[in-house]
């Protein structure tokens, strides 16, 4: 790892256990003024395939990105509850056809230079990732340059 | 454009007199594939199709369905088989055991895969063409053959003779069909749909071709997850020279079935033994513990199909000394 920093990416989406995530860090770093938080939501594109035409793509977009933007904001306003400075978090919203949302979020986190990256973990059924993977695993098996919190 | 009096000499030239249709009925546009039926000629690109029967899809028992946006014709310029693919965009909720997932049919990723494998015999081979009303049918080669399924079945006398003079050849071919999955995967294309009967075995040259590519599905983490799962279920299937089924091995009183829980099946298929070796005990380690990695008890999955052509060719290595 490179120099540690105080800049801290939490991957945030609609489950309940983003949100423990995130009142994890308010309530391990509640009254710590000098954190940066860095928000990030990821809209998983489709493939183009996926729809029927240009509009309909539009305005998929358009919908997943106001649910988004609402997930950050209410996951901003848990931080600022607990104490964080309005300035101090910056919310991030990125739509991208990725072939996998754990190497989105660390290619994210490399951008940012943050030294911390935190996620709740879905706890899916082994069905499932067997299936589809999991995201939180994805993340603690790839080589990085941070530190990741995996918040159960 | 080829006129109504050109195409019917055309069709003379292909059909004995007793079988000309009474009129021609010439398509193109093929928005509306119900209407499309035997002896109509669809004219794409300004090549006439004679349109024979829609093609039909069996599985697991269920009777044959008519897949009515899919049809058997002939080129009427070179008289060679096809299979007319028109377009059918949906979307639909797929269910693998207690999973569902959202899947959806796309003729725009087949036309693309057709083009990135064209001269790949490991492929099903053909072109895409757009009709009058911009829908992109695909124009597939006629592959002659049966389905690796069927094939499979009709080797070796016993498990045992299949296992010891047949298996490795099987294997060989496996491998190559999981190569040609990594080739997609390296171009960040999904088969979609992998199941042993979307492999033919075309009849004169024994090759395998892995059809259909229209299927897609919402990934996850693991854009490759369910093409992995499917063929974990192929490996599976050949090495037990068919499905090994806990009702089976109940039926026949087999002793395995004695020894057999949870951890032995297939994480989603819960009646699909893939703890072959309880039940073949000649069955190599190596191949057994491939297999496990599809198993209820696996403590780890295969990621990627490099993973799994990886472990596939040691085991190869090992079988052949």
């Amino acid at each position: 790892m490179d120099k540690i920093n105080r800049k801290i990416l939490i991957a945030v989406d609609e489950s309940e256990n983003s949100m423990r995530a995130i009142n994890y860090v308010g309530e391990l770093l509640r009254g710590m003024t000098d954190f940066r938080i860095f928000l990030l939501h990821i809209v998983l594109l489709p493939q183009d395939d996926y729809f029927f035409n240009e509009e309909e793509k539009t305005s998929w977009i358009r919908e997943k990105k106001v649910a988004g933007e609402g997930i950050l904001h209410r996951s901003h306003k848990v931080l600022t509850d607990f104490g964080f400075k309005e300035d101090s978090i910056k919310e991030i919203l990125i739509v991208e056809s990725c072939s996998s949302v754990g190497e989105c979020i660390l290619q994210k986190q490399q951008e940012i230079n943050c030294s911390t990256v935190v996620i709740g973990r879905r706890g899916i059924s082994k069905k499932e990732e067997f299936i589809f993977g999991s995201t939180s695993n994805k993340i603690l098996h790839t080589p990085k340059s941070c530190t990741v919190w995996i918040v159960e | 454009m080829l006129s109504e009096s050109e195409i019917w000499d055309l069709l003379v030239q292909r059909l004995p007199k007793e079988n000309l249709p009474k009129r021609l009925n010439i398509i193109t546009d093929t928005s509306d594939y119900y209407k499309i039926g035997y002896d109509d000629i669809v004219l794409l690109n300004n090549i006439p199709y004679l349109i024979r029967h829609d093609q039909k899809e069996g599985r697991f028992g269920i009777d044959e369905q008519p897949k009515f946006w899919v049809k058997k014709a002939i080129d009427l310029i070179d008289a060679s088989q096809k299979i007319i693919k028109l377009t059918f965009h949906e979307r639909f909720t797929s269910r693998v055991g207690d999973i569902t997932f959202e899947c959806f049919r796309s003729s725009k990723k087949e036309a693309r895969i057709l083009e990135m494998v064209r001269g790949d015999r490991r492929f099903m081979q053909g072109f895409s063409v757009k009709d009058s009303a911009g829908n992109i049918v695909r124009i597939i080669d006629f592959i002659k053959g049966i389905n690796y399924a069927d094939y499979i079945l009709t080797l070796g006398s016993s498990h045992e003779d299949y296992f010891f003079n047949y298996f490795p050849q099987v294997l060989d071919e496996y491998i190559e069909l999981v190569k040609a999955i990594a080739f997609l995967h390296e171009n960040n294309e999904k088969h979609g749909d992998i199941r042993r009967d979307h492999i033919i075995r075309e009849k004169n040259t024994c090759i395998n071709t892995w059809i259909d590519f229209d299927y897609n599905y919402i990934h996850k983490e693991n854009m490759f997850g369910y093409d992995l799962f499917g063929l974990g279920n192929i490996l599976t299937y050949i090495t037990g020279r068919g499905d090994v089924t806990i009702q089976a091995l109940k039926a026949t009183n087999s002793p395995a079935f004695y020894t057999l829980n949870k951890d032995d099946m297939n994480i989603i298929f819960n009646n699909r033994v893939v703890n072959l070796k309880k039940v073949f005990e000649y069955i190599p380690d190596e191949l057994n513990l491939i297999l496990l990695h599809f198993s209820v008890g696996a403590p780890v999955y295969y990621d990627d199909t490099r993973q799994l052509l990886t472990d596939l060719q040691e085991l190869r290595q090992k079988i052949s000394k």
